[in-house]
């Protein structure tokens, strides 16, 4: 009996569409015909068929009340408007139709007799949808802004934004936990939902906990529900969040067992909670220190890539998300200057080039120059001497050059000076007879000269 | 003769009439039925691209697999190499300075810490087994070196620590598969093959992943820690000895010029691609390249792998034995790889198993021996990549496969003839570095005997996921498709070790 009261039930949903439908059909037939009287005989009819129809939705409409397990306060108004709703389509039919039950209605105006089933059948299609879909079902995909402007409370998923310079006076709750929450807890733990009869969404309500009693212990994070679940293996069934749903990072859980073990405060800064900056600082930006700048370039011809990718040389993305260009003669150490021409195409995209090994000499640093993004630039085991390689200095991006294993000349070390961004050289096995790292431009640029040692000590060639 | 003949003519008819039109429809019918299904179905993988069956062409990756592949965010290093000591090296007499265990050196270990838990050897209440080295710190950095390690001093800013990296697993074999493939058991690919088939090799007359060993053993669990389990075989490890053939079988054999050999591969090529083009099996391609790879090899390898043309003052920097396996050897072979634009190099130590079960396998003189052989090559790998601004672009990875316990050994529940210690999985020493990496750091902190980790745990997942974040992947979305699901290194679980990255 129950299943049939449930599949009974499960087609309200759909019955519930043939009332509504001949409703809106006999309103606005009865609206067309205002002035013809054309549709006379039809109107009352589609209002009697509307009137079957909603009792039948009546019917599977209280099926489903009963066997779906819905409380009766929950569906109340929808129940009532939707009888009453099927009652006064039976009132519109002896309105218009050739009867003499009811002879009464006759005397009340049309307008009203309309607008009243209008409202009500517009009143209980809404209550039923928002019984089925929920309150927020066309608010929920609206942006957060506007959202708040309808008055509706928002659980913004906002990013931990801390800096070096602010990190201090930053709220402890409303800019560190608080978005924690939001992003890993509140889409369960809100009015919305509240599993475990549990919200998180703000002060009063973590305050007050859940089913359970209260989540949060002072001044002790292990003895405090709150950490003690999401601290549980993931394998666990009290695990929380559970173990499909993002789970947050382990310096987020680090920062709320910090959090509660000084008490939990909800409205001091940083620093009066007296946290250590250590925990805060994978949410500092990072400082990207990647092999390419960090402008934007076109990407370069496939067709040109291939050509040069004939000639036996590396042509790579630095990464899948960078046109920048790794190019790499490892396979070609016959490259001379003159096969620089050929690397034209690329010029404003490779990043990264590594010649070591190959023909190049002097003349390769006018060439170079050409390139105004370059960053890692590898000329190893050539012969260049560092005659000319004052040009290279008008690039802005160059970082890293290594000259290992060429003939540079110490006369030409201090040209490194006008370079701009230069952070490293790398001078081992050179004209340079030097030892060990040294620094130039006021510490901005560190040179390598190599030549590290390992002494033999005692200890070398005693056998135990 | 005659009789025999005729027996076999009678054989034949018998069975030619067996086979009559009906018998051909009713035993083919489900064998063609089947087939016309597995086209439908584009075989068993219901993730697998139609188009990727359909086209049985090749594709430029197919014909050259390690052809270089841009990784999908930007990377610290280029290449990594691997140092693992297997037999699990003593991180209480290395790197994890425990003054409190001196103190309760020679007494019963706590109750508490046995329950629960289960050793290789240890029987009943083991006592608790003090350092046998001594600890300073050096550096800048102060972080904690043993007078084991006389020479590492020199690069510990370089390294950053994690002292609290925990396996499940307590014997070598299981261990060392977990520790290179990510799982305890046998069939994954190993990091280097996922490295090589993730992005390549840059130079194409040397493989993409070399393996060498310091001589003696190979590690317990054979050849699979560098195996390329699902993934193609062309991404496996290749094995080179610094000893007589740097790899075996390459030389030609006496009468056979190099002119002949390369038309010997042309040939088989030839026809290795004609059955490509009928089955589309990839492992034929693997097969093409890797004669191709060969023939280059025969030249590239041996002038890779001889360490005599090193400068002198090289040479002992590293303490290398020209002509020998070893380890210096290695770590000198090691730096010229990667300079030569190898991608992962993996080299194996043995004989770190200290039981204390005999003199080479004890905690206070067979581990010192082993600590000698390592620490100077590994300060001069240091150091020789850093002078040639190769540190920048590497990853230095050293670790074993397990740690051991604070407590001395007793196997059988008896006194050993030397001090030993057992395998322990729960907490023990790796270190890192290279590019990407914090110099100086270290993460995690074991408790006071060094039992277990109690503050910045990374499980071997995590080391995982840090390798492959160094290299430009998030292992979270770096998978092969594989009997019908998606296969990560890091299977379900690893988080990158943020508190060691710069």
């Amino acid at each position: 009996m129950d299943v049939l009261k449930q599949l009974l039930g499960r087609l309200h949903p759909i019955i519930v569409h043939l009332p509504i439908g001949f409703i809106i059909l006999g309103l606005l037939l009865r609206w067309y015909d205002r002035k013809r009287n054309e549709f006379d005989h039809a109107i009352p009819l589609i209002f009697l068929w509307a009137g079957y129809s909603a009792v039948l939705t009546c019917i599977t409409g209280y099926a489903q009340y009963i066997g779906e397990g819905y409380t009766f306060e929950t569906v109340k108004w929808h129940l009532w408007l939707g009888i009453t709703t099927a009652l006064f389509s039976f009132l519109m039919y002896f309105k218009f139709g050739n009867t003499e039950t009811f002879a009464w209605v006759k005397t009340i105006p049309i307008v009203v007799m309309t607008l009243l089933m209008f409202v009500l059948v517009s009143a209980t299609g809404h209550l039923g949808g928002t019984i089925t879909h929920g309150e927020d079902y066309f608010v929920e995909p609206l942006p957060n802004n506007i959202k708040s402007a309808l008055g509706f409370e928002t659980f913004e998923e906002k990013e931990i934004a801390l800096t070096e310079e602010t990190w201090e006076d930053a709220l402890i709750y409303e800019d560190v936990i608080k978005p924690i929450l939001n992003n890993k807890c509140v889409s369960c733990h809100s009015p919305k939902k509240s599993k475990g009869e549990l919200m998180l969404h703000n002060e009063k309500v973590i305050l007050d906990g859940g089913e359970n009693g209260e989540v949060l212990s002072i001044n002790n994070a292990i003895e405090s529900e709150l950490f003690r679940r999401i601290t549980l293996p993931k394998t666990d069934e009290e695990h929380m969040p559970p173990k499909d749903k993002t789970q947050p990072s382990k310096e987020e859980i680090k920062l709320i067992g910090a959090w509660i073990d000084v008490g939990h405060p909800f409205d001091q800064t940083i620093q009066q909670s007296g946290l250590k900056k250590e925990l805060f600082l994978s949410f500092f930006p990072k400082k990207k220190d990647n092999n390419y700048p960090e402008i934007a370039v076109i990407a370069a011809s496939q067709d040109s890539i291939k050509i040069i990718e004939a000639k036996g040389i590396h042509v790579d993305p630095i990464d899948k998300t960078s046109d920048f260009l790794k190019v790499s003669c490892i396979n070609k150490p016959q490259f001379s200057d003159a096969d620089f021409e050929s690397l034209k195409p690329l010029s404003r995209q490779i990043a990264v080039l590594d010649l070591g090994g190959t023909q190049v000499t002097n003349a390769i640093f006018e060439k170079l120059a050409t390139l105004p993004n370059l960053t890692i630039l590898k000329l190893d085991n050539t012969t260049v001497t560092g005659e000319n390689i004052e040009v290279l200095g008008s690039l802005e991006y160059l970082k890293s050059v290594n000259l290992t294993s060429t003939d540079f000349e110490e006369i030409h070390l201090q040209k490194f000076e006008d370079f701009k961004r230069l952070k490293r050289v790398y001078l081992f096995q050179t004209k340079i007879n030097d030892k060990g790292m040294q620094t130039l431009k006021d510490g901005q640029i560190t040179v390598d000269y190599g030549n590290y040692e390992l002494p033999q000590i005692p200890s070398d060639s005693i056998v135990y | 003769m005659d009789n025999l003949e005729g027996l076999i003519q009678e054989y034949l008819q018998r069975e030619a009439q067996s086979k009559t039109r009906r018998h051909f429809i009713k035993n083919c019918a489900q064998g063609m039925g089947g087939l016309a299904l597995s086209s439908i179905f584009m075989g068993c993988d219901p993730l697998e691209s139609p188009k990727k069956k359909a086209a049985m062409t090749f594709s430029e990756r197919d014909l050259n697999p390690l052809a270089t592949l841009a990784p999908p965010f930007s990377p610290k290093v280029k290449s990594v190499i691997y140092l693992h000591m297997a037999g699990a090296p003593s991180q209480l007499e290395m790197f994890d300075h425990k003054p409190e265990l001196l103190k309760l050196d020679g007494q019963d270990c706590p109750q508490s810490l046995l329950e629960g838990k289960k050793f290789a050897f240890i029987k009943g209440t083991p006592k608790l087994l003090g350092p046998q080295a001594e600890f300073k710190q050096e550096g800048e950095s102060g972080n904690w070196v043993s007078n084991f390690m006389p020479h590492f001093k020199k690069v510990v800013d370089d390294v950053a620590f994690l002292k609290a990296v925990h396996t499940d697993q307590f014997n070598h074999g299981p261990a060392q598969l977990f520790m290179h493939t990510g799982s305890a058991r046998l069939g994954r690919p190993s990091i280097g093959a996922w490295a090589t088939y993730g992005l390549g090799s840059e130079n194409q007359n040397l493989p993409g992943f070399v393996v060498l060993t310091s001589g003696g053993n190979t590690p317990d669990a054979g050849k699979s820690v560098w195996g390329s389990g699902f993934l193609p075989s062309v991404y496996q490890g290749v094995q080179c000895r610094s000893k007589g053939d740097p790899v075996l079988y390459l030389e030609d054999p006496d009468g056979v010029s190099r002119n002949l050999k390369k038309s010997t591969i042309d040939a088989i090529n030839k026809i290795n691609k004609e059955e490509y083009a009928k089955y589309a099996d990839p492992e034929i391609l693997a097969r093409i390249n890797q004669y191709e790879m060969a023939y280059r090899m025969q030249i590239a390898v041996p002038e890779v792998m001889n360490i005599n043309d090193e400068p002198e003052n090289i040479k002992q920097m590293y303490g290398v034995k020209p002509g020998e396996e070893s380890f210096a050897n290695n770590c000198l072979l090691a730096r010229k790889l990667v300079e030569d634009g190898v991608r992962f190099v993996q080299l194996f130590d043995w004989g770190w198993d200290t039981h204390g079960n005999i003199r080479e396998g004890s905690i206070d003189l067979g581990l010192r021996n082993k600590c000698r052989e390592i620490d100077r090559p590994i300060t001069a790998l240091i150091m020789d990549l850093k002078q040639r601004g190769l540190l920048d672009e590497t990853l230095i990875v050293w670790g074993g496969e397990f740690g051991r316990t604070p407590m001395q050994e007793n196997r059988g529940n008896k006194k050993m003839a030397y001090k030993g210690r057992d395998h322990h999985g729960d907490a023990f020493t790796m270190w890192m570095a290279g590019g990407g990496i914090k110099k100086g750091a270290s993460h995690g902190k074991t408790d006071d005997i060094g039992f277990s980790g109690i503050e910045g745990r990374v499980s071997v997942h995590d080391v995982h996921a840090t390798i492959l974040h160094l290299l430009g992947f998030n292992h979270e979305q770096f998978t092969y498709q594989f009997q019908g699901r998606p296969f990560r290194l890091t299977d379900v679980e690893g988080e990158v070790i943020k508190e060691i990255l710069a």
